[in-house]
């Protein structure tokens, strides 16, 4: 029997959602300062519309629904779910007032975009956009990389009660630290300290190549966010091949593989146990697969006879194939070159790579490489069930921080999201060759938008259909939460319609 | 948050680059082998 949800359901709810539409209002103010630095007044009022509407729905909903009653696991992943598509509605409304997009559902795609680290944009006339509106693009992609919720956990709720719910929520399962709290604040530690650094850099670089300094370090702030959160949003239309520099391409790989790595092995990393880069299964299956899809990608590129040369074929190739395994989606080529100059065989390499995305409790998409070492392993072990004699015990180990026997409740998890994830990507590339665009095409684009990549082969575009844009929109965000999150907010508008 | 020293911090920091400079270096390896075992 279902049960309805209670007045106490939806008091937990709007409390914790309200809180969390505080932190993404006052998150506004940082493009609204800089709005201001920069002398752009009409993009500042944007950005303060914005934190008002936020401020206000948030603060109306945390008065109303005061609580100190705990979430319980269907409260925080319906909080997880309806906050992100709050934070989508809330944080479209800058971007649409600048003019640059179409109209409030391209406002929508692109907020969403943002926060899911995909990197998939409407905007129209991107390299006359206000340094505001385009450090909110950027801005957003590091906010929604860490996770909105952890944020939330990390200024906002005090107690560590039903804050575990909705961290597992935003697709995070596994804890860095006990507390998970302090877990949420050592993300933001490796994340800021990775950014001063890089931006010190990329900055230095864009100054040796011409930049004025201020605009070098703003591109460099812009491009870390977006490399290390594995988003793929860049200040400029021609994404990295702006910038004509090879070194700047070296650092943006560094960047996004280090953000493609799963923040327990960073924190296991910075404490002294460094061996455990090569001894975690995911930083090894990473390695491997990676060399494996380049191969793939490297053979068809070269029966085509793309980039004839061995530093081309790494810009070009191997930049791509970076950048769909990290899942950031940043580009040394355009868009249509993937279907006009890649060719079948190198295009289903970089479908693969994204598709399988990178590590787990990281800034990147896909299934992810813990769930597919996961499921190589447990084939493994019934293999060698059948080879071996009936009577021998079959214990199957792997190393992921520890080492750990492999069980069945492990498998199924893992093979559940696997299945989840590519009926996603089934469906929606069959709603883009609905719409009349080719298979290929379609099913590039649906990879790229439920594996929160970014990597589009052209069919992003403003003049999209409306259908097509709210099916990316969908996939997106159940990309990024990993569907558990969405499966109970579903569960419970059903609950509230059906229950008793 | 127990890291212990930022000496820890910072050689963690130069192993996980080296990681990612160990995966460039590998593709970069499977052009120039690409390349001759292709072209040739």
């Amino acid at each position: 029997m279902i049960l309805k949800p209670q007045l106490q359901d939806l008091k937990n709810i709007g409390y914790y959602s309200g809180k969390i539409l505080i932190g993404i209002g006052l998150a506004m103010l940082v493009p609204m300062v800089v709005g201001l630095l920069f002398a752009e007044i009409n993009p500042a009022l944007d950005f303060l519309i914005g934190a008002e509407i936020a401020l206000i729905v948030g603060l109306i909903l945390t008065k109303l629904c005061f609580t100190e009653k705990d979430l319980n696991w269907m409260q925080g992943m319906v909080v997880v779910s309806l906050s992100w598509l709050a934070a989508m509605f809330v944080g479209a409304i800058p971007s649409y007032l600048s003019g640059h997009w179409g109209s409030y559902l391209d406002a929508c795609f692109e907020a969403m975009s943002g926060f899911a680290t995909t990197g998939l944009t409407l905007v129209q006339d991107l390299d006359h956009l206000s340094y505001a509106h385009n450090l909110w693009r950027h801005f957003a992609s590091f906010v929604g990389g860490q996770g909105i919720v952890v944020i939330a956990l990390c200024f906002f709720v005090k107690g560590v009660s039903g804050a575990f719910k909705m961290y597992v929520g935003e697709g995070r399962d596994e804890r860095v630290l006990p507390n998970v709290i302090d877990s949420s604040r050592f993300i933001w530690l490796v994340s800021i300290v990775y950014l001063i650094v890089s931006t010190l850099v990329l900055g230095t670089i864009g100054i040796a190549n011409g930049m004025r300094p201020a605009n070098a370090f703003f591109h460099g702030a812009c491009i870390f966010m977006a490399a290390f959160d594995t988003a793929g949003f860049a200040p400029q239309s021609q994404n990295i091949l702006y910038y004509h520099s090879v070194l700047f391409e070296v650092i943006t790989m560094v960047i996004m593989i280090l953000g493609a790595m799963n923040f327990n092995l960073h924190y296991r990393i910075w404490t002294g146990d460094r061996r455990e880069i090569w001894k975690n299964i995911e930083s090894r299956a990473l390695f491997i697969i990676v060399v494996v899809t380049f191969l793939i990608t490297l053979v068809g590129l070269n029966q085509i006879g793309s980039y004839p040369r061995v530093l081309v074929m790494f810009r070009k190739g191997f930049y791509q194939v970076i950048s769909a395994h990290t899942t950031t989606g940043y580009v040394t080529i355009y868009a249509r070159q993937f279907i006009d100059d890649w060719g079948a065989l190198a295009l289903a390499g970089i479908i693969c790579a994204m598709a399988f995305g990178s590590s787990s409790c990281s800034t990147s998409g896909g299934i992810k490489m813990l769930r597919l070492s996961i499921i190589v392993k447990a084939l493994q072990q019934d293999l060698k069930r059948i080879i071996l004699p009936e009577r021998a015990v079959v214990e199957q180990k792997i190393h992921h921080l520890k080492e750990l026997f492999l069980e069945d409740k492990q498998v199924r998890a893992s093979l559940l999201i696997t299945v989840a994830y590519l009926a996603l990507y089934a469906i929606g590339a069959l709603v883009g060759m609905f719409y009349g665009y080719p298979f290929l095409d379609s099913l590039f684009e649906s990879v790229s938008a439920a594996a929160n990549v970014g990597l589009s082969c052209g069919i992003t575009a403003p003049g999209m259909p409306a259908g097509l844009k709210i099916t990316y929109i969908v996939q997106m965000w159940a990309g990024r939460l990993e569907f558990m999150s969405v499966f109970a907010l579903i569960g419970f508008f059903i609950a509230a319609i059906k229950g008793k | 948050m127990k890291i212990q020293s930022f000496y820890n911090a910072f050689l963690g920091i130069a192993t996980e680059i080296l990681y990612a400079i160990a995966i460039m270096l590998a593709a970069f390896l499977v052009c120039v082998a690409g390349y001759f075992f292709l072209k040739l």
